[in-house]
């Protein structure tokens, strides 16, 4: 008889969630279980077979026309992206409800054990006060985290879904035909399948070789204006600022489109001007090379101008007995910039160096307005040559409807620059804490 | 058509902030889809009459339901006409009509995405080429109640245009194909092959000058079906049905493209140089004689040269009269809408005869509507009557949803002849083969 609370509450809560709680005398908090669980019930007889039915098999009956009186009529059938969806809803709903449960069951538990030592469970109202006390922070999250549940990691497990579906144009678009379930088939497709892997391996290519460079020339471009103007001497510092600024300023959207019509290789100013001088002008825009040349430029003057912002800041807090330290030991400028300047910009900026390189992987403005991906290659499928993985993605959701496809280039993407974020994290001082700079 | 606004904008923004001479840069990815941008509509006899009368006999006649309302997706650049057309429709019907612009060739993709959840508007206006894509998707109800009348009153092309595989969903408003526009002050004799083209235009090209003697879009697909279609090519065949027969790389399209080369003499420049601003530039300031474009430039060239524009068929290539590319803009009714009747009421009565007129007063367009097309509005106007003797030479893209699978390699493959030399043989070749991929599951 020794541990007869704990057992029978434990048995009645798995039974049916409150009941424990009752049977401990905590009838308050047994009847809000009784009512959550039946409640929950009622929800869950209605929804949750058509759920587990509906992430099976992405509906069965597709919709047709049926002739009522020479009129044609809609007939709805399954909408397998709905019924995706309203399924995956409810089984989030359903795994909300069993960690309540379990929470019930160890609730019973622990109450039943504290009977069986022999003290008094708590009334309500101490147990409220507890939860006001003791777990006030856990008990407010719960309303972000359900909120982050279904507004983040719902649309993220859908989209890591839809990469295992043939949802795509024009032979699998809802309503009219069903979609399935394809496993990895899309995956397969993307590297293995000749039409779709050589351009997916091109691009790839060109979007790390992409990312490198234009985080490398818009830091280290940044890197040397901000020294220059921050050197003694140098004067109306504010007006120089002020003018490098302005590149960041003007919307993308205007200034990229405009630098679109300056590089235009016939009629755009700037081939026009080096024809002026004697100098032939360069195809920026039509060759592949070239265009590819042309938006790590473009991508530079819109650039430099944050890295310079950021590296100014980081420059005025270097002491500057550092440097006249150096100077007294006789240290030339490029010593003082190698040991001092240098690792202390790099030492402040390398999370902000990470951000911006896994933000050019995404670079979407920089390509998708200055070229549209153009120059146009016809080795590839649905993209130019400078089209980047997201801007490739693009074209494939709203021009072409290969929803699988894109899905499956989404996770490729996020895999990237999850690894490179995370493996760069790791690896960068300013995260271990303390005595970086030696 | 937002962003050519905005490229536009750009456009006048990069002259002003340059010496040189410089256009906005439009570069179209998806092919000749956004040529469609204004059109004339054409409509039958509910225009007048209540809509019920008109219906065949065997047909239901049909009233808007109680309480109707309608939303209808239209073009920015058309909407002095939308406008106008739905106040008539709610004086007569009683059934309010809200306007929301949509560029028509977003409009299909839209209607996919908000379609079946009931968010979408009532009627929409696409191309015709998206037809296929939106009827086997069955986003739309078919033209049935007005079936016969639509039939009846609307050119061949048209129809063929607004069905799909074999059933009538669309109500066809206005036709759209592109001609020759001309600079009179400079292009004495309307050139009427291309080989007079050649030889005026080696008189006037100067690229030291940025002087040409005719500009069009090299790169694009959609303008240079001419050089595709004229001497026997095809895109698909049985009429742009079946996907298996693909005809871009045939004995005849690739006799076509050996004319299309030979203009590389006169027009020396990438084909990525290009595009619809600068074009439009060069011809208003004279720089360019000749221009290969469609209805929606009409009103702009107009203001811009005044009596000195002209407007001429296509000159005949390599012997054979030149065919375009027809695209239609049609009405089509949201499978999921709340008022099916009062919405083919509002599709009907908007692409009715009096209403292709007022469009093309409003807008200028061509209509489709066969009475329209005889009405003195359309006959005295020199340039809608060249760009509908021009139609008569043209065939309607192919609707069937494959057709999205070809703009992509031939816009990719016409670079490649026109830029880097490249034998058209070998080139169509190519880009037949992707198609065919595409079409056969690589993309599925």
């Amino acid at each position: 008889m020794q541990r007869h609370h704990t057992r029978a509450a434990t048995i009645l809560s798995t039974l049916f969630m409150g009941l424990g709680q009752i049977y401990n005398r905590q009838f308050i908090k047994g009847f809000i279980f009784l009512i959550v669980e039946a409640l929950s019930l009622t929800y869950f007889i209605e929804k949750l077979g058509r759920a587990f039915w509906g992430i099976v098999t992405l509906g069965t009956t597709s919709q047709h026309f049926e002739k009522v009186k020479g009129i044609a009529k809609l007939v709805k059938g399954d909408h397998s992206i709905f019924i995706l969806i309203q399924s995956l809803i409810t089984i989030i709903f359903f795994v909300l409800f069993l960690i309540a449960w379990y929470m019930n069951i160890r609730d019973a538990y622990k109450n039943g054990a504290a009977r069986d030592a022999g003290q008094t469970p708590g009334t309500f109202k101490q147990s409220i006060r507890y939860i006001l006390d003791y777990k006030f922070a856990q008990t407010f999250l719960i309303l972000p985290s359900v909120g982050i549940l279904l507004f983040t990691v719902m649309p993220i497990i859908f989209m890591v879904m839809l990469a295992f579906t043939n949802y795509s144009a024009p032979n699998h678009m809802p309503p009219a035909k069903l979609v399935d379930w394809v496993g990895f088939e899309t995956f397969h497709n993307l590297v293995a399948l000749k039409s779709w892997s050589h351009t997916f391996y091109g691009v790839l290519t060109w979007t790390i070789i992409w990312a490198i460079l234009s985080t490398v020339t818009t830091y280290f471009g940044g890197m040397l204006v901000a020294m220059l103007i921050s050197q003694q001497g140098v004067r109306f510092k504010g007006i120089w600022r002020a003018i490098l600024i302005v590149p960041y300023a003007i919307p993308q959207m205007i200034s990229l489109l405009l630098m679109r019509n300056l590089f235009n290789g016939q009629f755009g100013p700037i081939n026009q001007y080096l024809k002026f001088f004697g100098l032939g002008g360069l195809p920026w825009l039509t060759d592949p090379f070239w265009a590819k040349v042309t938006v790590i430029v473009v991508n530079m003057w819109v650039g430099i101008p944050v890295s310079m912002l950021l590296i100014m800041g980081v420059l005025t807090t270097i002491p500057r007995d550092m440097y006249e330290a150096a100077e007294v030991d006789g240290a030339t400028n490029y010593q003082k910039f190698r040991i001092i300047t240098l690792p202390m910009v790099l030492f402040s900026t390398a999370p902000t160096l990470i951000a911006q390189f896994a933000g050019n992987i995404n670079n979407f403005n920089a390509i998708f307005l200055l070229t549209g991906g153009s120059p146009v290659n016809g080795d590839y499928q649905y993209a130019g040559s400078t089209d980047l993985l997201v801007t490739w993605l693009y074209k494939l959701t709203l021009d072409q409807n290969k929803y699988n496809m894109a899905s499956a280039i989404g996770i490729i993407i996020f895999l990237i620059v999850a690894t490179f974020s995370i493996y760069n994290y790791r690896r960068t001082k300013s995260f271990q804490e303390e005595d970086m700079i030696q | 058509m937002k962003m050519r606004k905005w490229m536009m904008v750009t456009a006048v923004a990069a002259m002003a902030t340059s010496l040189a001479a410089c256009g906005g840069n439009n570069n179209n990815t998806n092919g000749g889809n956004a040529a469609a941008t204004n059109a004339p509509s054409e409509s039958t006899a509910p225009a007048e009459n209540n809509g019920g009368e008109n219906t065949g006999a065997d047909t239901a006649q049909i009233t808007p339901e109680d309480g109707a309302s309608l939303v209808v997706w239209e073009s920015k650049e058309e909407r002095a006409f939308a406008d106008a057309i739905a106040k008539e429709f709610t004086e007569k019907y009683n059934v309010p009509v809200k306007i929301e612009e949509l560029s028509p060739t977003d409009q299909v993709t839209k209607l996919s995405q908000d379609g079946p959840s009931g968010l979408a508007a009532d009627v929409i206006l696409i191309p015709h080429d998206n037809l296929g894509r939106a009827a086997s998707a069955q986003l739309l109800l078919p033209n049935d109640v007005f079936e016969q009348e639509t039939v009846k009153n609307n050119t061949e092309a048209s129809i063929t245009g607004a069905s799909y595989d074999g059933m009538l969903y669309g109500y066809p408003r206005a036709a759209e194909t592109y001609a020759l526009y001309y600079n009179k002050s400079i292009v004495t004799d309307v050139p009427k092959t291309f080989d007079d083209v050649l030889a005026f235009s080696k008189t006037f090209t100067d690229k030291s000058k940025n002087r040409y003697g005719i500009m069009w879009e090299v790169g694009n697909m959609y303008f240079n079906y001419p050089f595709i279609a004229s001497n026997g090519g095809y895109i698909f065949g049985d009429n742009g049905t079946n996907k298996d027969d693909i005809g871009i790389n045939s004995d005849g399209a690739i006799q076509g493209l050996k004319e299309y080369v030979k203009l590389k003499e006169i027009l020396p420049i990438n084909s990525g140089d290009i595009n619809a601003d600068i074009k439009r530039s060069l011809f208003n300031s004279g720089d360019v004689a000749m221009d290969i474009n469609g209805p929606w430039e009409l009103a702009g060239y107009k203001t811009a040269l005044g009596d000195n524009l002209g407007l001429a068929p296509l000159p005949t290539i390599g012997g054979k009269t030149a065919i375009s590319f027809a695209g239609f803009k049609i009405f089509g009714v949201n499978a999921y809408t709340q008022y099916p009747n009062a919405a083919k009421l509002y599709a009907e009565f908007a692409s009715g005869k009096d209403a292709q007129l007022k469009l093309n007063e409003l807008v200028g367009s061509i209509p489709t509507n066969l009475e329209a097309l005889e009405d003195p509005q359309i006959k005295d106007d020199a340039y809608i009557s060249a760009f509908a003797e021009q139609a008569k030479n043209s065939q309607p893209m192919p609707s069937i949803p494959e057709m999205g699978n070809v703009w992509s390699p031939v816009n990719a493959a016409l670079p490649e002849i026109w830029d880097k030399g490249a034998d058209p043989k070998t080139a169509m070749d190519k880009a037949a083969q992707q198609i065919k991929d595409l079409n056969n599951g690589a993309s599925q």
